[in-house]
């Protein structure tokens, strides 16, 4: 009896700090963003008052905020279909033994490591149809492009996301390849298959898993995209290229309005919630 | 013997005493200021570095600068303020901004108004009351390139000039070569006159560089249009851009970009890729601000060869704003603050400003500083001819913002002026509430 309550009081004391790291980061920021989100909260007013259920009404009569979700879920499905696309070919590129493998490897995986402001704003600099040295390389060979022409930009936007995250992908993939054993490829290979059906029905059934796990993660990243897009377009023109992190962002802290930024979190959040249990049975991540 | 070393004894014993009483007399609040990075805290730095070395120490304050990202600055401060913080003592804000901020500072009391420019002194009041102090001044010019325009006086220039006004405008005009005097017709039939699409010998791809990315920034630009048309955000306190030169304005730049007078990228364009388009000789001109004067001045193909004009329009106009520090309500130290603004405040500091690369909002010191920039003759002219502020009250700085959102796809020829002029209306009345 007075070990198992030792053993509770032990273990409440080794739980502790991970127990007010969470109250304090997690817990409380939560529960402050839900109390903005149903008060009155204005940069602008110094006063902050009660607003019931007001922010929640206009967040869901905004059109701009639907539209703000629409493209975010346009923009996160597109990039991770890219991506986990590029990241397989490169991967399976990559499962050959190949001279100058080991630098293209690292070579392949410096987008990852750099900031994505920083991307950003050296893609402003190197796409820039007057001063940028791509343009300036094209337009040798007469082909004289604007790239962040409003005709192209969404595709524009999916490219760089394409180059800084595939890397990403390859990185998982290649190391779910390693593990698959060389004697099935081998017994495959006695079986005279082909490498289509190698790869369709051996290598890809086996991958599911991490091919899940890197859609699932891809998904929840892109949906939060927000310093590419936001260095690069502003979110426009207008607000055909605005994320739900530049609507929210742009709601807080440059109309000012924390509480209706705070109400366009939590519908998100509400919004999306629900989903996760689907989207893990979905992908059948086996979480014990 | 005994007594001697008593006697020392106690002298250093009372003036050890003595010096811990006197020594909090002395000590120097710290008084922190949050400013950008760029030329303007880079200049604000020397003056804090002078002030620091000389005035300061009778004051008993130091000051340090804090320099926070140039491009989320005010979202930084926006947290600090509603959070109520006291951890800086003095705020960067801006005209633009000062009505959002004013509940989070304090009046500045003994300010001479007369030593600043009229538009930037008035755009910091909020209810009357001085609010913040200017830094520098801010303001639009029409950059052109003087070489090409001198050229539209040769006599086949002035045929061909009248065919292609003729073919984009639908209207036959003549060439005008003193941009002081520009209607937007001759801007709009020189930009033409300047692209390669119409003039296949024009030495400038475009004749124009269109910022129309969707940035408060670039709405108080286009609102030199509208303004220059006679335009304006409210008229009687009701909105006033659903009318006939808010739509004038709107087609203006909707006309620059259809037409293709400027590149297909401008969409994304804001200050920076506006002057590239300029000093890589891709475009010939564009209404930007004063501050890139002295890059155009120096730099590429306008090195020597840029001219400045007024807006074009029926009668000229130029935003005008004010960037500015005021002192935080909640500032432990506002005693010390007050004394380094007021030092601020004066035209010695402001000339270290100056030197240091500033543009002080002091006309005194930008007139005997004209040998080392040319534009600041500019600037006093057009601030006190040409210059207003919307005075928008505290959602100024949004209605920036919204606008440009609203306004930006009929800029870049995705909607019409009569799509977005009534959804610019509905916001400018919410706004306004």
């Amino acid at each position: 009896m007075i070990r198992q309550r030792r053993d509770r009081v032990s273990a409440l004391v080794l739980a502790a700090p991970l127990l007010i790291f969470l109250s304090t980061l997690v817990v409380w920021p939560i529960y402050l963003g839900i109390k903005t989100s149903l008060s009155r909260d204005l940069l602008s007013e110094f006063e902050i008052t009660a607003a019931g259920l007001d922010n929640f009404r206009a967040i869901i009569a905004a059109p701009d905020f639907w539209s703000a979700l629409r493209f975010t879920i346009l923009f996160a499905i597109v990039v991770t279909v890219v991506e986990g696309l590029l990241g397989f070919a490169l991967a399976l590129i990559f499962d050959r033994k190949f001279p100058g493998k080991r630098t293209l490897f690292s070579m392949v995986l410096i987008p990852i490591m750099i900031a994505p402001s920083l991307m950003a704003v050296m893609y402003r600099l190197i796409l820039n149809e007057n001063i940028g040295v791509i343009p300036g390389f094209l337009q040798k060979f007469g082909w004289d492009i604007s790239i962040f022409d409003q005709r192209y930009v969404f595709f524009t936007l999916v490219a760089l996301d394409a180059i800084q995250y595939t890397s990403f992908a390859f990185l998982l993939v290649y190391a779910a390849l390693q593990n698959i054993p060389q004697e099935i490829y081998e017994s495959a290979a006695i079986d005279g298959a082909r490498y289509r059906q190698v790869i369709w029905r051996i290598t890809l059934p086996i991958l599911k898993p991490a091919l899940a796990i890197i859609a699932m993660l891809r998904l929840i990243d892109s949906f939060r995209t927000f310093d590419t897009i936001y260095i690069l377009t502003g979110g426009g023109p207008g607000i055909s290229t605005q994320t739900i992190g530049i609507y929210i962002y742009k709601t807080a802290f440059i109309t000012g309005d924390f509480g209706l930024a705070s109400a366009a979190s939590v519908t998100l959040v509400l919004l999306l919630a629900p989903l996760m249990p689907k989207i893990i049975k979905q992908f059948r991540l086996d979480i014990k | 013997m005994r007594l001697r070393k008593l006697f020392t004894a106690a002298i250093a014993a009372s003036a050890l005493v003595a010096g811990m009483a006197i020594a909090p007399a002395y000590a120097a609040t710290e008084v922190k200021m949050i400013l950008w990075p760029g030329p303007e805290g880079e200049a604000m730095q020397k003056v804090v570095d002078a002030y620091n070395a000389g005035q300061g120490k009778k004051d008993g304050v130091v000051v340090k600068q804090v320099l926070l990202s140039r491009d989320n600055t005010f979202a930084k401060e926006a947290a600090l303020m509603k959070s109520k913080s006291s951890e800086y003592d003095i705020y960067f804000t801006a005209s633009y901004l000062v009505g959002q901020h004013a509940p989070y500072l304090s009046e500045l009391k003994g300010i001479n108004d007369k030593l600043y420019l009229k538009a930037s002194i008035d755009g910091l009041k909020v209810n009357k009351k001085q609010m913040a102090l200017p830094l520098d001044t801010s303001l639009h010019f029409m950059y052109y390139r003087t070489d090409l325009v001198s050229s539209l006086s040769s006599a086949a220039n002035t045929a061909k000039y009248k065919q292609i006004s003729k073919t984009v405008l639908g209207k036959e005009l003549s060439p005008n070569t003193n941009p002081e005097t520009w209607s937007w017709d001759d801007a709009l039939a020189t930009a033409a006159f300047f692209t390669q699409k119409y003039n296949p010998d024009s030495p400038t791809k475009y004749g124009y560089a269109l910022p129309a990315k969707n940035l408060l920034y670039n709405t108080m630009i286009w609102n030199d249009v509208l303004w220059g048309l006679g335009g304006n955000w409210y008229k009687n306190g009701k909105p006033n851009l659903n009318t006939a030169s808010g739509k004038a304005a709107i087609d203006i730049y909707r006309t620059i970009y259809t037409k293709e007078l400027t590149s297909p990228e401008s969409s994304q364009w804001e200050y920076a890729e506006t002057n590239a388009a300029l000093t890589s000789g891709n475009a010939m001109m564009a209404l930007q601000w004063n501050a890139a004067y002295s890059e155009l001045s120096k730099t590429g193909s306008t090195s020597g060869k840029v001219g400045i004009a007024a807006p074009p329009g029926k009668g000229q106009r130029t935003h005008v704003h004010a960037l500015a520090v005021g002192l935080n309500k909640y500032s432990k130290n506002q005693a010390a603050a007050a004394k380094w603004m007021k030092y601020l405040a004066t035209i010695p500091a402001m000339e270290d400003y100056a030197a240091a690369g500033g543009v002080p909002s002091m006309p005194k010191i930008l007139t005997t500083m004209v040998s080392t920039n040319a534009s600041f003759a500019n600037i006093i002219t057009y601030a006190g001819k040409y210059g207003y502020s919307e005075s928008a009250g505290a959602r100024e700085f949004d209605i920036y913002a919204k606008l440009a959102e609203v306004l930006s796809p009929a800029w870049v020829g995705q909607k019409t002026a009569d799509e977005v002029a009534s959804a610019a209306d509905a916001a400018l009345k919410s706004l306004r509430k």
